[in-house]
């Protein structure tokens, strides 16, 4: 992971699998997104920082694309969800707990490598480790 | 750059962002996903896909909409400005409240019948939370 600072936008560079060759690439979180999500409480800015780099660098499945024009970043191809079961969950006030059952656990990254968000979602019954609507909401599976 | 451990890469999120001490419900425009995000409780959540535009956020502890995520804005907005061209001037004051964002989504659908509760459902939240966003319409 890196860190700029004094350039235009701040942001934090974190590794993450590159499902297309296996290895590792990087990924951008920008300062002002960790403002927002610290801005929802103690839960989530855990999740940012021991959740995130969890799914991006180990996932059980990185899906391409979006079917629908309007889901789609507004820069165009490249985007991705990197979908997994993480190891721990957060509490409100922080603390680890276990994960919640037939959750998984999605990170969403643009074309431009940028991390912009991240939350759990419910399961799809016949595949735990994926999320509910996979077989549609998404153009391809890369992973 | 030189790549950090995980533990780093934690220990500096965690020193940089500390939560805000107190809970208040607010939402706000993300230039990355171009969507914005609404939040009325701290508690972890789930999303849950209403439709293309929207995903609501339900508490994982009550399952009761604590949130909300609405995708492709600039989009939105540009499908609605054929429609509703004076619906820009309104915009370009910067700040724009939650619910007339919501209602705006709603009419934006192709099957407006379809789930026309869950968007009643925000609309609710968001006028009792008297939220606004900033945003722009430049992008």
């Amino acid at each position: 992971m890196g860190d700029s600072e004094g350039t235009r936008r701040s942001y934090l560079e974190i590794e993450a699998v590159d499902p297309s060759h296996g290895r590792r690439t990087t990924v951008i979180i920008s300062h002002d997104r960790l403002q927002a999500v610290a801005r929802r409480g103690t839960a989530h800015i855990h999740e940012a920082a021991y959740i995130v780099p969890e799914i991006l660098q180990r996932p059980q499945a990185v899906f391409e694309g979006l079917c629908e024009d309007m889901d789609e970043d507004r820069r165009g191809v490249g985007w991705r969800c990197y979908c997994g079961i993480p190891s721990r969950a957060f509490s409100r006030d922080g603390s680890e707990r276990p994960t919640y059952p037939g959750s998984v656990y999605l990170v969403f990254v643009n074309a431009d490598r940028v991390a912009y968000n991240w939350r759990w979602e419910k399961a799809d019954e016949n595949a735990p480790d994926l999320p509910i609507g996979h077989e549609t909401r998404f153009k391809r599976r890369l992973l | 750059m030189t790549p950090m451990s995980d533990s780093q890469f934690a220990k500096e999120v965690l020193s940089r962002f500390p939560p805000a001490p107190e809970f208040k419900p607010f939402a706000i425009y993300d230039s990355d996903g171009d969507c914005i995000e609404f939040f009325t409780s701290g508690d972890s959540f789930y999303g849950e896909r209403v439709d293309d535009l929207l995903t609501v956020y339900r508490s994982q502890d009550t399952r009761e909409i604590i949130g909300s995520l609405v995708k492709g804005v600039s989009g939105l907005f540009r499908k609605l400005d054929k429609n509703l061209p004076g619906l820009r001037i309104e915009i370009e004051a910067g700040s724009v409240k939650l619910e007339h964002l919501f209602l705006l989504a709603q009419w934006a659908r192709e099957s407006p019948e379809i789930r026309t509760i869950t968007y009643k459902e925000l609309i609710g939240l968001a006028e009792e939370s008297n939220v606004s966003v900033e945003m722009s319409l430049s992008a």
